[in-house]
């Protein structure tokens, strides 16, 4: 498994197609976090954006891949792995992009309450922004991976499915990454920081069912 | 000894209500054994080997006994953004290999297969030939016990494809299945131990004496000696088509083309040694008279090959005879054997 991590690692970084991801990310972040701003709003907003980068991350590694090279690396491991290797590489891509952002924007965001008049503890903005980094990382990449090869194949219907799952996760009542970002909202305005730990597992379980249907379809659908 | 790989009633479709591609097929492959695959265009041999190689889940039926398995695709994609030995040495890894073990038998790979000028060449940048030739060290680096080669002569310069056949004999001699498609009736002539075709989505095996492969095709005929009283090595018989004591402690084996340098090694690797007399080709009507009179055109000389211009592949015999018998040994010393490497 080790040896897969490492060649989807390298397929993704030598193939620079993460740059644009990332790029979206840093304009997202750009445009919505402002220095002096209350800090746990920020978080909330780093956090939100990660989900629809993190989908479009997966994407990128699970199509980057010629069906040629994957086949040969599927008869070597199985596709299951082959392509759970694959997933959990975007998974990290975004991990690392977000756990990188969250303690920048606490660095620069007013560490205080929405109304500037309740002291944040800036630790545990920190631990409470990258808990809900990493449940928006992990719901982005349930997202990705059930809107790309092997349930979507043709482009013209996964990338409008994966901007629209990406949204619904973020707004739907329920979603563990709405929970997540409410926490923090809510959590700016009262003065409070949240720990959104019942929202990452929910986060856990439903991306461990995405990522299983999408690893046992690979080798039923046609390549 | 590992189990067959075994298909029991194995039938593929695509998408849920998809015409079946392939249905009732039954086969049991045995290590050791190589296997043709048959059929015209589009009747599902390509589909036949991606459930062989474990790349698509049958739709109905069982798959067991599945070993360490390598596939080389028809045609392999330039766009990965690595150079040639980046590529091999991250496969070598996924296939089992450590890391220093797996840019080792990178390179001895290429070197075979003669593109070692273009192993820190980007993938990109190589021709259609090129990058087929990384396909197949791909799949032969990590000595699998299942190889899966769909049509992978294609695209491959002559001296890679002698190469590529004479690799499959060695997996075979050394216990690994080997199936194969390909549409060349002349490719691995004589060797595979059955041939099977798809017609209208079923498997059938071939029986007719040109499917078991006993005189087709270019062979080879070696004369060693060995310990007066003694059978020859069980190895090398297996290898053989026909072997015949022609006097003392002397038998002259009759091997496909393919074969006869692991024949070569098996007979100089056997305890204790044999003494190999000659080696020549041998006409394939000779191949299967068991006359001695047919000996003496077998003298050891390059001329004495008369279907060399006939057969575009350069025969294994004329490299055979190239290297020196004594040399024959020694002719793929730095491919790394199977578990030494392992991690």
């Amino acid at each position: 498994m080790t040896a897969l991590l490492r060649y989807q690692t390298a397929l993704l970084i030598r193939s620079q197609r993460w740059l644009p991801p990332f790029v979206l990310y840093a304009a997202f972040l750009a445009i919505g976090v402002q220095s002096g701003q209350p800090v746990l709003d920020s978080l909330g907003y780093t956090a939100a954006a990660l989900l629809p980068v993190a989908a479009w991350l997966v994407r990128v590694c699970a199509s980057g891949e010629p069906p040629a090279a994957r086949a040969c690396a599927a008869a070597a491991v199985g596709p299951a792995r082959a392509h759970l290797a694959c997933l959990a590489v975007a998974l990290g891509a975004a991990v690392v992009l977000g756990a990188t952002a969250t303690p920048v924007v606490t660095a620069i965001s007013d560490p205080t309450s929405a109304d500037h008049h309740r002291r944040v503890p800036w630790a545990a903005a920190v631990g409470a922004g990258l808990l809900a980094t990493l449940v928006c990382a992990l719901l982005g990449t349930a997202v990705g991976a059930l809107t790309t090869w092997p349930l979507l194949r043709s482009p013209g219907r996964a990338v409008p499915a994966m901007l629209l799952a990406a949204l619904l996760a973020l707004v739907l009542t329920g979603s563990p990454a709405h929970a997540a970002l409410t926490g923090l909202i809510t959590g700016s305005r009262t003065g409070t920081v949240p720990v959104p730990l019942l929202p990452l597992t929910g986060a856990v379980l439903l991306t461990a069912g995405a990522l299983a249907v999408a690893c046992a379809l690979t080798s039923r659908r046609s390549p | 000894m590992r189990d067959d790989l075994r298909l029991a009633g194995v039938g593929r479709r695509y998408g849920l209500r998809g015409p079946w591609v392939l249905r009732g097929v039954d086969l049991a492959l045995a290590p050791g054994t190589l296997v043709r695959v048959e059929g015209a265009n589009g009747t599902g041999k390509s589909t036949l080997l991606r459930l062989l190689a474990g790349i698509d889940a049958p739709t109905e039926g069982r798959i067991t006994g599945r070993p360490r398995t390598a596939y080389v695709p028809e045609r392999f994609p330039a766009e990965l953004p690595f150079t040639a030995s980046g590529y091999l040495t991250h496969l070598g890894a996924v296939h089992g290999l450590s890391r220093t073990a797996a840019a080792r038998a990178a390179d001895a790979w290429l070197e075979r297969l003669g593109a070692a000028g273009y192993a820190r060449t980007p993938m990109a940048e190589l021709s259609k030939g090129s990058s087929q030739k990384v396909a197949v060290a791909q799949a032969l680096l990590a000595a699998p016990d299942l190889l899966v080669l769909d049509e992978a002569w294609t695209g491959l310069d002559a001296a890679a494809r002698t190469e590529l056949e004479r690799a499959v004999a060695e997996r075979t001699a050394a216990g690994g299945a080997v199936v194969f498609v390909d549409h060349d009736p002349r490719r691995l002539a004589g060797a595979p131990d059955a041939t099977y075709t798809v017609t209208g989505g079923a498997l059938r095996r071939r029986t007719d004496p040109a499917a078991g492969g006993t005189v087709a095709g270019p062979h080879v005929l070696v004369e060693a000696q060995g310990p007066p009283d003694e059978a020859p090595p069980a190895e090398a018989t297996a290898l053989s088509t026909a072997a015949r004591r022609t006097g003392r402690g002397t038998t002259c084996f009759t091997v496909p083309a393919s074969r006869s340098d692991v024949l070569l090694r098996a007979l100089l690797g056997a305890r204790p040694p044999w003494h190999v007399v000659s080696v020549g080709a041998a006409l394939p009507e000779t191949a299967a008279l068991p006359e001695t009179a047919a000996l003496p055109q077998t003298a050891p000389l390059p001329e004495t090959a008369p279907e060399d211009a006939a057969l575009p592949d350069g025969p294994a015999e004329v490299a055979a005879f190239r290297h020196g018998p004594a040399e024959a040994a020694a002719l793929t010393p730095h491919v790394p054997q199977e578990s030494e490497n392992r991690r």
